[in-house]
């Protein structure tokens, strides 16, 4: 088999893999924290509907929890099977980071998280608050070490040579490398609107076959007001995560905003086909300057186009159209939580149309993540680690009947799991709170 | 600073990926255990033991993270290799890891026959893991060596693994739960027992067969005399778990505890072995712990964090075992 088809292969596996994965994380790290906001009116109030609020959500959190926990672990063999030339290159940065993730937020987390499931009835009421709030502090600080390192690969720093390896000069320089700061707000904003919107979205389920259902109603409201504050500051977020990106990684910008050559006063493209093999776009539709404008606030602004930096440059058509879906998702799902903040405000009942809407974005904020993290992951290649290692040069020498084989043992069970844990977290909303 | 005094770092970094190993195969080795028992049990008894590993198994499993996490960690050069070589067994253990893992939370939810297929599904993905962690070290201890030979050793191996975890498994069960169950689990440990008596003594007799690099290392006079201790501690072991299933059947007072400490007793044992064997070599023949280990700047930086979290590590694992001390309860989430 070619080399290249085996490269394609180990990524189309890591990439299924990390992308599948990437659902639950991306649900569990906020949802932890609003199970621990139900925990806590629970305490406060002793009122049985939070209760039955808390333990519903509880269960969505577990089955999520699991789901990420197995693929995680995963993940953690294939870097191994399928890249071990990253390790051998970066090991002695990638490896620490990683291994704190273990160390700091897995026992953590899957150590309380026994408590919190089971242990309501066997500890006093603040130890369990304790072991909910010790869960999403886990959760939280397993996206900070996962983010240190991806930001790492994305914009290294702090890195240094000792006889022709690559090992840390500066642990902090490279945990709070450039993009560090604005990768992880990004993502941990992304996990709060999945969150919100999974939780607007099941609870809209419910109340379509039980429009007085207390517990709904209230969880409704809280997904909504949640996305509502969140969304605006998501967009803002994301600007300057787009800012730092044309600073350190401006190829990536010239993929996302489609522009072939370097050139002053650069116009937005607002659709497009992008040609790769042409270099060129078809069907454009632009407006004149904006680009400039966006990025550099100076409608004459030069803009370095992806012949700047040929031949290490990423494929524009993925990236320019994940990056749409992305921000497309991202406005309509802003302008779903407000106008469902404002129609439900004050205790007004939900009408027909909102929860029908509500339900049918239930899973918006997985497109959007998956979109995000498609343009971040296609758009730093042919780097793994920009600058210092490619994506071909990491891959292993498995064989393509071996990848083969375990890419279809993967997708079908994959499938199985998705198809499953759709079908419950269905049946658990129809089903509602019981306390 | 001293300049006598310097850390080997990569025998501290092996000891710590053994601790990470041993520590996975004893306490996921008792919820696979159960998961590889449940066809044996009707579906109220099924509920007992899954509730009697549901608050533990994802901590239990995070010792794998861990294992593999120092391998990648401490030594790269041999990560690659290893991970290479069992590609297929580490992918079907990986199937089989996910799938108990969802059918775990799945089957708890589900009713009708959608809970008999998650409760199938929770046997095969607890099998097809235990069986293939059992390949991974016949493959491991030979060197990856290919030829029939090997590879039946690596089955033999996959097989006793099986029949290990199936021995922790029953008796935590004897330790968690009461009753008919209870008794039932004392003669699933006693068929457990047998198994692993076989398997043992397999492996015992076969590796030396097998690897030059073992025999030379056991077979050396008068140190042998010496390393004889381990298989007699190991057989006192056996029958200390053998004894004391016996007298819980026949009701005439041991304490329940005791089968399990014994198991955990004969895989340290082994482990022990099979470590002695190994020592110093991360691939056998090929790659030794100090050839593989990473730069001493990454092994620093882990050994803070290390020492940092162990303590509070062992605090609340400690906590949540206190927490759960006793007999399982059903019902899991109320």
């Amino acid at each position: 088999m070619d080399t290249s088809d085996v490269l394609l292969l180990a990524r189309a596996q890591f990439g299924l893999n990390i992308g599948f994965h990437i659902l639950f994380p991306s649900l569990t790290i906020a949802l932890a924290w609003i199970l621990l906001y139900f925990r806590v009116q629970y305490a406060r109030s002793n009122d049985a509907a939070w209760l039955a609020t808390y333990k519903l959500w509880t269960k969505v959190f577990a089955l999520s929890f699991a789901m990420g926990v197995v693929t995680g672990i995963t993940m953690s063999f294939q870097f191994g099977t399928n890249w071990p030339g990253y390790m051998q290159a970066v090991g002695n940065v990638a490896g620490p980071l990683l291994a704190y993730e273990v160390l700091f937020a897995f026992f953590l987390e899957g150590t309380f998280l026994g408590v919190m499931l089971f242990g309501m009835n066997r500890v006093p009421p603040w130890v369990h608050v304790f072991a909910t709030a010790m869960v999403a502090l886990g959760t939280t600080l397993s996206s900070f070490w996962i983010l240190a390192l991806n930001s790492w690969m994305q914009t290294p720093a702090g890195h240094t040579l000792d006889g022709g390896m690559i090992i840390a000069g500066d642990w902090w320089q490279v945990i709070f490398n450039p993009s560090f700061p604005f990768r992880l707000t990004h993502m941990l904003l992304a996990s709060g609107l999945t969150a919100s919107f999974v939780i607007a979205g099941l609870s809209a389920w419910r109340l379509l076959r039980a429009s007085d259902d207390v517990s709904a109603r209230r969880t409704l409201r809280t997904g909504l007001v949640l996305a509502a504050v969140l969304a605006p500051l998501q967009i803002f977020v994301g600007d300057l995560h787009g800012l730092n990106t044309l600073e350190h990684q401006p190829a990536k910008i010239a993929a996302i905003e489609a522009i072939w050559k370097t050139g002053r006063g650069v116009p937005l493209v607002l659709f497009a086909v992008p040609n790769d093999e042409q270099q060129r776009n078809d069907f454009a539709v632009e407006i004149p300057q904006l680009a400039s404008v966006i990025l550099k606030h100076d409608p004459d602004a030069e803009l370095k186009g992806i012949d700047a930096f040929a031949p290490d440059v990423p494929p524009v058509a993925p990236v320019f159209f994940a990056f749409r879906v992305m921000v497309g998702m991202g406005v309509l799902m802003l302008i779903l939580a407000w106008a469902g903040a404002w129609v439900t405000r004050r205790g007004a009942p939900p009408p027909r149309w909102l929860l029908w809407t509500c339900a049918g974005f239930t899973f918006s904020g997985w497109i959007a993540t998956l979109a995000g993290w498609l343009v971040s992951e296609i758009g730093r290649q042919p780097w793994l680690v920009t600058g210092v290692l490619k994506t071909a040069d990491a891959v292993g020498r498995v064989s393509g009947a071996e990848l083969g084989a375990s890419l279809t043992g993967y997708v079908v069970t994959y499938a199985l799991m998705l198809l499953a844990y759709m079908v419950v977290l269905t049946h658990l909303a129809g089903k509602g709170a019981h306390a | 600073m001293n300049p006598q005094f310097t850390l080997d770092l990569p025998l501290v970094f092996m000891v710590l990926m053994g601790l990470a190993v041993l520590l996975y195969v004893v306490l996921d080795g008792y919820d696979l255990g159960v998961g590889m028992l449940m066809p044996a049990a009707d579906a109220r008894e099924q509920d007992f033991m899954v509730a009697s590993i549901g608050p533990f198994w994802d901590a239990n499993e995070t010792w794998l993270v861990l294992g593999i996490g120092i391998l990648l960690v401490a030594f790269p050069a041999a990560h690659g290799v290893v991970l290479g070589a069992l590609y297929l067994p580490v992918a079907a253990m990986l199937i089989g890891l996910m799938l108990r893992g969802a059918a775990f939370e799945f089957r708890i939810k589900a009713e009708g026959w959608h809970r008999e297929l998650w409760n199938w599904l929770f046997w095969f993905g607890s099998f097809l893991t235990s069986f293939a962690q059992g390949l991974m070290l016949g493959r491991y201890i030979t060197g990856f060596e290919t030829g029939f030979v090997y590879y039946a050793f690596a089955l033999v191996t996959g097989a006793a693994l099986c029949g290990g975890y199936v021995l922790l498994g029953a008796t935590w069960l004897v330790l968690k739960t009461e009753g008919e169950l209870q008794k039932k689990a004392l003669a699933w440990a006693r068929w457990g027992l047998l198994w692993v008596a076989l398997g043992v003594a397999l492996v015992s007799l076969a590796t030396p067969l097998v690897s030059e690099t073992v025999r030379a290392k056991w077979f050396d006079f008068p140190r042998t005399a010496a390393l004889m201790l381990l298989p007699l501690a190991t057989a006192a072991a056996w029958l200390l778990v053998w004894h004391a299933t016996g007298r819980l059947r026949r009701r005439t007072g041991a304490p329940e505890w005791v089968p399990f400490a014994g198991a955990v007793a004969i895989f340290v044992l082994a482990f022990a072995g099979l470590a002695y064997s190994l020592f110093p070599y991360v691939v056998m023949d090929r790659l030794t712990i100090w050839q593989a280990a990473s730069h001493p700047s990454a092994l620093k930086m882990v050994l803070i964090g290390v020492a940092i979290v162990l303590p509070f590590l062992v605090a609340y694992t400690a906590f949540a075992y206190y927490v759960f001390r006793g007999k399982a309860r059903a019902g899991l989430y109320d």
